[in-house]
């Protein structure tokens, strides 16, 4: 099983231990800080570095692999080549100072700057997901999803009932994955070969895969609702919860932290902004004001409902 | 040519976190035509064990011999796998989860398909490997998810016999049987073996060892334990190996401290026990 943006690693780290509804919001904020644009390509990777020097400390300190984030890199390579070609070839508007020449193609300095930045952000935010994934269980995930939807109840969104979806099905992803192998085996035994062959027969090999898989997908899905009712399970139900979610002093380092950085980030980006570009600093504000204002208005909300449901 | 596992270790995920060893050193030789049990606790390696057997897990460090071919890291003979999956046939433990076409018949007939058989030849086969395993002709047009789960397996059996393999082996075949398809089963797998086919048949189960095998492994913590005749095992106290006694043995001993004069060599299953307990008592 490879695993893909980090699967959850089990320690315990300050960082494991914040509440998931908060990292979740710190992951958004952090993004946010490294998709805002910053006023010029060098303070754009004077504050790319020192994110990534952040980041990368929170991931050393969440004991997460580093070369593991760089192998889950791996897929993005193709991409990151297309999107250098595409910038030497289609060079930004204004590109004035020329790096070489290749013939009659000018490279330009600002293209090539241009294509780092993506990059930059790009490794940045792979390094962000991994943080959340590999320090948080995919089922606190799931609650914090659902405890931000929340407000969503109001219009009868059925909010429980996607949740408890999401969270089966990521409780079965190991187990299907486990199946895959199992049958893949099973048919290699028979003289199935999935590497090699022609084209008819590798879809007769994916064929003899993806049958077996279906069907037992099938049969645990009805053994699992069986079992589900058997034990009387009733999605309206009002229910509480094994692991009470709980915000912590590390939320609040972590919370005030995230503010920090936002706030930094924020003052450079604002910093020259009538002579770059006058319309992106709004619309930036405007959407993290909004951020702010959903997250208290889920938490007046959810403190309501639980005061008039005692 | 004996199979033969020369310090074979394996390793589940390496350079991961989750990283297990399942092998831990197995040096192991498997004489031609025998009829060998693996037995151990569940997550004593024998899975693993047998899965090196045709190249479907390949030993982290150490080589397996079978039939000429060597299954090692980075060795040519892995670009003839193919080949040598025709030699050794695995039956799994799911076994039923293999089955995917719409008629029992030409789920059998895949196996040796895939191998170049003529699809009329490979039904042949088919038909004749649906027999022996105790499927009634009138459910070869069926489709295999209609027909119940002992026969789902003994289905699945039957497309891995389709393949005619020199070494066949069999995870836990009886899980899910009942008791008397149980032993028929096993049954057809002693003629197999008596017909020259080497069995080496992975099990919990005590008693199919005592009445069945010519060759115990026991397995612990992805090392053998022990390598022996069953008459060797089941002289020692068996249970020192945290199995237990056979039900027959039980059986005969009980007998012995009776005062009834059998002789144990003779007793391999319920019937030589009830023809000894009557020529004692004459």
């Amino acid at each position: 099983m490879n695993a893909v943006l980090g699967s959850y690693v089990n320690h315990d780290t300050f960082i494991h231990r914040m509440d998931p509804r908060n990292k979740f919001f710190c992951l958004i904020v952090l993004m946010v800080a490294v998709f805002i644009s910053y006023p010029t390509f060098e303070m754009t990777f004077i504050v790319g570095g020192a994110l990534a020097t952040l980041i990368i400390s929170l991931l050393l300190i969440a004991k997460v692999r580093i070369l593991d984030v760089f192998k889950s890199l791996r897929v993005l390579w193709f991409f990151i080549l297309l999107l250098m070609i595409i910038n030497v070839f289609m060079p930004p508007v204004g590109a004035e100072n020329i790096a070489f020449s290749m013939g009659k193609v000018n490279v330009y300095w600002e293209a090539i700057f241009q294509s780092l930045k993506i990059i930059l952000r790009l490794v940045l935010m792979i390094m962000l997901t991994t943080l959340l994934t590999a320090t948080t269980k995919p089922l606190d995930l799931t609650y914090a999803l659902e405890w931000y939807m929340a407000p969503l109840k109001v219009i009868r969104f059925p909010v429980h009932e996607i949740a408890m979806t999401i969270s089966i099905a990521l409780r079965f992803i190991p187990t299907l994955l486990d199946e895959t192998d199992r049958i893949m085996k099973a048919q290699s035994s028979r003289g199935v070969d999935f590497k090699h062959g022609k084209i008819s027969s590798r879809l007769k090999a994916i064929v003899s895969l993806i049958i077996p898989l279906f069907i037992s997908s099938f049969q645990r899905s009805e053994e699992l609702a069986d079992s589900m009712e058997a034990r009387g399970y009733d999605p309206k139900a009002k229910r509480t919860r094994y692991r009470v979610l709980r915000f912590s002093f590390a939320d609040l380092i972590g919370f005030i932290l995230c503010g920090a950085v936002i706030a930094a980030t924020i003052v450079i980006s604002v910093y020259k902004w009538t002579y770059v570009t006058p319309h992106f600093v709004p619309w930036w504000i405007l959407s993290l004001m909004l951020v702010f204002l959903y997250m208290l208005l889920t938490a007046l909300i959810t403190a309501v409902v639980r005061r008039h449901r005692k | 040519m004996p199979i033969r596992f020369n310090d074979v270790f394996y390793t589940y995920q390496a350079n991961s976190p989750f990283k297990s060893e399942a092998l831990k050193g197995v040096s192991l030789e498997i004489k031609d035509g025998s009829f060998t049990c693996v037995v151990g606790h569940t997550g004593s390696g024998k899975s693993t064990l047998v899965q090196q057997l045709n190249g479907l897990l390949i030993p982290t460090s150490g080589s397996v011999e079978v039939n000429g071919f060597t299954v090692q890291k980075r060795h040519k003979s892995l670009r003839n796998l193919h080949n040598l999956r025709k030699e050794v046939g695995i039956v799994f433990q799911f076994a039923r989860y293999q089955l995917f076409e719409e008629t029992i018949e030409e789920d059998v007939a895949f196996g040796p398909m895939n191998f170049g058989v003529k699809k009329e030849e490979a039904l042949e086969i088919a038909h004749k490997c649906l027999k022996t395993v105790g499927i009634d002709e009138s459910l070869f047009k069926r489709s295999p998810f209609e027909v119940s789960g002992g026969q789902r397996r003994r289905v699945a059996i039957a497309g891995i016999l389709a393949l005619e393999p020199k070494i066949l082996v069999l995870d836990e075949p009886t899980a899910g049987l009942d008791p008397k398809g149980a032993r028929e089963i096993l049954k057809l797998f002693k003629e197999l073996n008596e017909k020259g086919t080497t069995i080496i048949l992975v099990t919990h189960d005590i008693n199919i060892v005592y009445e069945f095998a010519d060759d115990v492994v026991v397995m612990n913590e992805g090392k053998i334990e022990l390598h022996c005749s069953p008459e060797q095992l089941f002289k020692e106290d068996v249970e020192k190996y945290s199995l237990e006694t056979p039900l027959i043995q039980k059986a005969v001993n009980k007998c012995l401290e009776k005062g009834l004069k059998i002789n144990p060599a003779k007793i391999r299953n319920v019937h030589d026990l009830a023809v000894e307990i009557a020529r004692a008592k004459k």
